[in-house]
This record gives structure tokens, sequence and C-alpha cells, in this order.
């Protein structure tokens, strides 16, 4: 078990002088799942941008710890992994270019037989070979979470994983966050009852 | 069990692999799509093409080629380098890569590996138009090493010059005269000693010690110094 | 208050002197010279500006206080002015005694790109919407236009002096006589203190503006 954690204290934020949420604040260690709902435009995406370090609250605090060591700002990204509508990868690239690419400016080592299994559990290996730019919005996604285990990471960000997915395509989704489970924290973003369903505690951001 | 990939193994990995990481997958993208390429050798196709034509036939004294020609090239040079040169950031940010390459990468790579795609650019540029322009021109060039290293020099300012400012205008609104608007009170300095530069080496006039390279130098130091610097402020919000 | 008369009496009496205490200097065609009382520090209180506009700027990257964000703000604005006063002057001054309102002396193109580096800060600024990003980009681009302001000053005189054979004449420093130069330094002090005064005005009405947004959010 990755001996990673996540502190968010009294995160607020506001675009001008509409308040898009206030006085969030929870704690998670590892094994643990947390969920986030509330109405569309109630800041669920901003809140998993803030907590990934791509945008600054408008006050309060996001923490992370590594073996209880507090992990600077300008590494946070080292240790999670994100998938969100709004994230694309790269479209005149094919899937296994785009992954050798993030892992080496990462500075992961580019392992091709890992990114391949990777690719197998979410079931793309056959379309390895193709460009972004021509695969379905489900594969997409799933190319999405093939990005964000890419090295790992102790903490998953997940905004809205089950967009574009079908069934087989939700149920990947759910194998990826027990697995994660076992290994680190997790993160979903979602209005979708059954994806916060196994999460261990919901905040709702319309309350 | 595993533990964080990234976490342990960056140590090993430099700004350097990590810029060409970038700068290379600039370079493929650029090659399948050749966006930008062809923006910047269209506008200077056609800029080159009108001056050519227009001057036509009208004789121009020899003593005032070596500094007219100097300018119309530069002319040329920069607003051809002003049309292309904010593509490689504009584009992650219309496709909406800029997130991602936000969560992989340290700015300073980012920026290094974008320098580097821009300077690439440029190079092309400046391979295809300055031999072109001197035919064409009928430019009469005495001291041609002077004169390449100063378009070298001067290129690689044109490079470091506007990398920051394509980075915060891909973030903007109006980006395409915006680019513009703030790219060229930066690059002047650099334009007049270039074209300087170009004079002395076209006329043979003195230039020991090709003082308007070492000035176009510096200020490519500078500014790649600074832009390291700053650059990390505007990529993470 | 009382600064604000005093500020404005000590104006008027510059001028009245710029006009009938001091005799009109040699070597100027009429009565031109007189302008320079108010052209150079004009051009002076431009330069000041987009030196404190850095300066602040460094401060906002450094500390993000806003308040050093309103002194780049209030600076550039200020400055852009002034810049185009001294523009003014000066051109008026060239067509009185070189015959043409243009020339691109060092001097005067020094001043054009000054323009330009204003205009481009408040283009990027107004092409940036959200307040925290626009603060940062146009710091960082004062800080970048001021880099290359050495170039600028070290380069532009070695190209211009070649394009224009005939030197152009440095007005700055005409050798003055007591009465010249007592007026001079007192409207180098009065333009100084006037755009003290304007800056620290229009910071008032930044902060201003920053508390009804704070108010605003508060209430919510």
């Amino acid at each position: 078990m990755s001996a990673c954690s996540l502190k968010v204290s009294e995160l607020c934020k506001y675009y001008s002088s509409t308040l898009l949420f206030k006085d969030i604040s929870f704690e998670l260690g590892p094994g643990e799942i947390l969920g986030i709902t509330g109405w569309n435009g109630s800041g669920k995406s901003t809140l998993l941008r803030i907590i990934a370090g791509l945008v600054r609250p408008s006050a309060g605090q996001v923490e992370m710890f590594y073996e209880d060591e507090p992990i600077p700002k300008e590494s946070r990204r080292k240790f999670l992994g994100m998938v969100a509508p709004a994230l694309a990868l790269y479209e005149e690239l094919t899937a296994l270019e785009n992954m050798e690419f993030f892992c080496r400016v990462r500075g992961v080592s580019y392992d091709r037989k890992n990114c391949l299994h990777i690719m197998e559990r979410v079931g793309l290996t056959e379309h390895a070979h193709k460009m972004f730019r021509n695969y379905s919005s489900g594969m997409k996604q799933r190319l999405k979470l093939v990005q964000a285990l890419l090295h790992e990471p102790p903490l998953l960000l997940l905004d809205e994983p089950g967009c574009n997915l079908d069934s087989k395509g939700i149920r990947i989704v759910e194998e990826i966050t027990s697995a994660q489970r076992r290994f680190g924290m997790t993160v979903i973003a979602s209005n979708e009852k059954r994806e916060v369903d196994y999460a261990d505690r919901v905040i709702n951001l319309s309350e | 069990m595993k533990s964080g990939r990234w976490i342990t193994q960056t140590e090993s990995s430099t700004y350097l692999n990590e810029a060409m990481a970038i700068w290379l997958r600039d370079l493929r993208s650029e090659f399948r799509t050749r966006y930008a390429i062809n923006a910047i050798l269209m506008f200077a196709v056609t800029t080159l093409v009108a001056v050519s034509f227009s001057i036509g036939a009208f004789r121009i004294g020899e003593a005032e080629k070596p500094f007219l020609y100097a300018v119309l090239l530069w002319i040329i040079l920069v607003f051809s380098a002003l049309s292309g040169l904010s593509r490689s950031f504009v584009k992650e940010e219309e496709a909406g890569t800029m997130d991602v390459l936000r969560l992989s990468a340290r700015p300073q790579a980012v920026f290094l590996g974008k320098l580097f795609f821009n300077l690439t650019l440029l190079g092309a540029l400046e391979l295809i138009i300055v031999p072109s322009f001197i035919l064409f021109m009928e430019y009469e060039i005495e001291f041609p090493g002077f004169f390449a290293a100063m378009t070298i020099s001067a290129g690689l300012g044109l490079g470091a010059g506007t990398t920051i400012v394509a980075a915060m205008i891909a973030q903007a609104s109006a980006r395409g005269a915006l680019f513009s608007a703030l790219s060229f009170p930066l690059l002047f300095p650099l334009m007049i000693t270039a074209i300087k530069g170009c004079e002395r080496a076209a006329a043979g006039m003195d230039s020991a010690g090709w003082p308007e390279v070492r000035i176009a130098v510096a200020y490519v130091i500078i500014m790649i110094i600074m832009s390291l610097f700053l650059f990390p402020l505007i990529w993470e919000e | 208050m009382t600064a604000k008369v005093l500020l404005a009496i000590w104006m008027a009496i510059i001028i009245a002197a710029a006009f009938l205490y001091t005799e009109a200097a040699s070597g100027f065609p009429g009565e031109t010279s007189r302008i320079l009382f108010f052209h150079v520090p004009q051009a002076w209180v431009a330069t000041l500006a987009f030196l404190l506009s850095m300066i602040a700027s460094a401060v906002y990257l450094a500390k993000r206080r806003v308040t050093a964000d309103d002194l780049a703000l209030s600076a550039a604005e200020l400055g852009f002015l002034f810049c185009v006063l001294a523009t003014v002057t000066g051109s008026i001054f060239a067509k009185a005694t070189w015959g043409s309102f243009w020339n691109w002396d060092p001097r005067e193109t020094s001043i054009v790109i000054l323009l330009m580096i204003y205009g481009a800060y408040f283009a990027l600024r107004s092409a940036v919407p959200d307040p925290e990003k626009k603060r940062v980009f146009a710091g960082v681009y004062a800080i970048l236009a001021f880099i290359t302001v050495p170039f600028l000053v070290f380069v532009v005189p070695r190209i211009t002096a070649s394009l224009h054979p005939e030197d152009t004449m440095n007005p700055a420093n005409p050798g003055m006589d007591p009465k010249t130069l007592k007026v001079f330094l007192g409207s180098l002090f009065a333009y100084t203190a006037l755009f003290v005064w304007m800056l620290r005005l229009r910071m008032r009405i930044l902060r201003l503006e920053e508390m009804r947004e704070e108010e605003r959010r508060r209430q919510i």
C-alpha cells in the first residue's frame, strides 16, 4: 500500500463574484475512495482540478503527504493520475505513441509491454496502433484511463469516469477503482449514482 | 505491491530528456499535419514574391542595396515567424492537451521543448527563404560568413524572444493579433541589430569581431534565461 | 487636500516662469526652447513610470500582493499618458527646430517603442479574463519588456546614427543658465509630484474596486 495521503482544508473557489463552493475539507488515506457529487456547474471538475494543482483555490489549502513528508506543489503531479472530460490526448499520434510520449515526458522509463498490459486491462489492445483521432469517444475515454495509470499514481482523480462508456467500459472503471483501492486513494466526481456508490464517503457540492 | 513508478524513477531523467520528448512529439505531429510550417512558408513566399515583383525592374543604386535588402529580408523573416510561432502552444490549448501536459511535464522542460520546436521551424524558414531572397533579389554579400552567422543568431533570437509570449497568448483571447503586438516590441532591438549586421556583411563594411552577432547572442542568452525563470509562473496557475 | 492645492499653484508658477521669467535659449529658433521645460520632464516621468511598473510587477510575482499589481497598472497607465505627451511635445519641437515632425532619431525611436510596450501591456491585460492570471501575465510581460530596454539603449544609437548622418542634437542638456536651470528643475519636480499624486489617486480607485468585489463575495 502506498504511504500517500491527501488533506484538503477549507477550500473555497470564486469565479469573479460567483461562489462555486466554500469550506470544503476532508482527509483521504490509502485504500479510501471519496465521491464528489453536485449539480452541473457546482464545481466538481474545478475541485478536482484544484486538487491536481491545475487551478489555484481562492482560499484554503491542498496538501499531499508521502511517508509523512509533505509533497511540494511542483511535485504533486508525480503522485496523481487524472481523467476528465476536458483532458485530451494527442490526435495525430497513435495510442501507443501517446503513451510513449507520456512516459518519456514524465521521466518514467517507457516499457512497451507494461503499456500494452494496461491497454489490455481497458480492452484497447487491438487498437494500440490506431490514431487517437480515429478512436470513438468510448475508446478515447478508455485511453485516458491508461494515461492516468501509466505511472502507477497513489492518487487517482476521476472526473466523470463513466462518460461516453458502455456497460463494459463502466465495468472496466469499476475494476480499476477497486484495484486502486488496494494500492492508494481515489476521488471520483460524478452525478451517476452507481459511480459514487462504491465510495466510502460522499461530499455533495450543491449543499 | 507496486510502488508509484514516477515517484521512484525520476532521478535519472533530466530537463533535457523531457524537453526532447516534447520537441520530438511536436515534430512528429507537425510532420503529420504540416500546419505551422505551411503557414510560415506561405507567408514568407507570398511576401518574398510580392517584394521581388514590386521592386522588379526598378533599379536600386548599388550603394543602397545592402541596407534596403537587409530591411526587406528581415521584415519578411520576422513577420513570417510571427505568423507561425504561436502554433505549438495555441494548438495545445485548442486541442485540450495543455492540461495533460501540465500534469505530465515540468514547466522548464515544456519551455525548452517548445523552444526547440520553434527554432526548428525558424531554421526551416531561414534555410528556404534566405537563399531564395539572395537569389531573387540578387543580393551581393561581401562577407558571407558574417552574414550567415547573423542570420543564424538572429533566428535563435526570434525563437528565444517569442516562445514565452506564445505560451501567454495561447491562454488568452484574440491570439493572432495579440501575439504580434506583444512580440514586436520585444523583438525590435534584435531586428534592427540583424538588419545592421546583414547590411554590414553585405556591404563589406568594417566588422571586426562581428559586433552585431555578439549582441544577438547576448539577446538569445538573456531571453532564454529570463524565460526559463518566468515560464513556470505563466504555465501553472 | 493642501498638497493638491500647493501642487497646482506650483505648476502654475512653473508654467508662468517658463514663459516670462526665463529667456529663450540661444541656438534654438525663436521661443522653441521653452517646450523643453515640459517635454523633458514628461519623458522623464514616462521612463520613471516604466521602471516603477516593472519593479512593482516583480514584487507582485514574488509576493502576490494585489497592491503591487495595482501599482504596476497605475504606473503603466500614467506612464502611457506621459509618454504620449512627451511624444507630442517632442514632435512639435522637432517640427519647429528641424522642420519635420518625425526623424526616427534614437530618442524618438525609444519613445515609440515604449508606447508600443505600454500598448501591448494593456492589450494583454484585457485579453486575459481571469484576474489572477491577468496580473501574473502582465507582470511577466513587464519584466520581459524591461530587459529588452538595455538592448534598445545600447543598440539603437549605433544603428540610427548611421541612418541619419546629421547627428540629431540631444536637447536634454543644453548649457543652461541659472534661471533656466531653476525653472527646469522646478518643472521636473512639479511633473514628478503630479505623477505621484495621480498615481496614488489611481491606486485608490483600484483598491476601492477590489473592496467592492470582496464585499460582494462576502454577501454570497
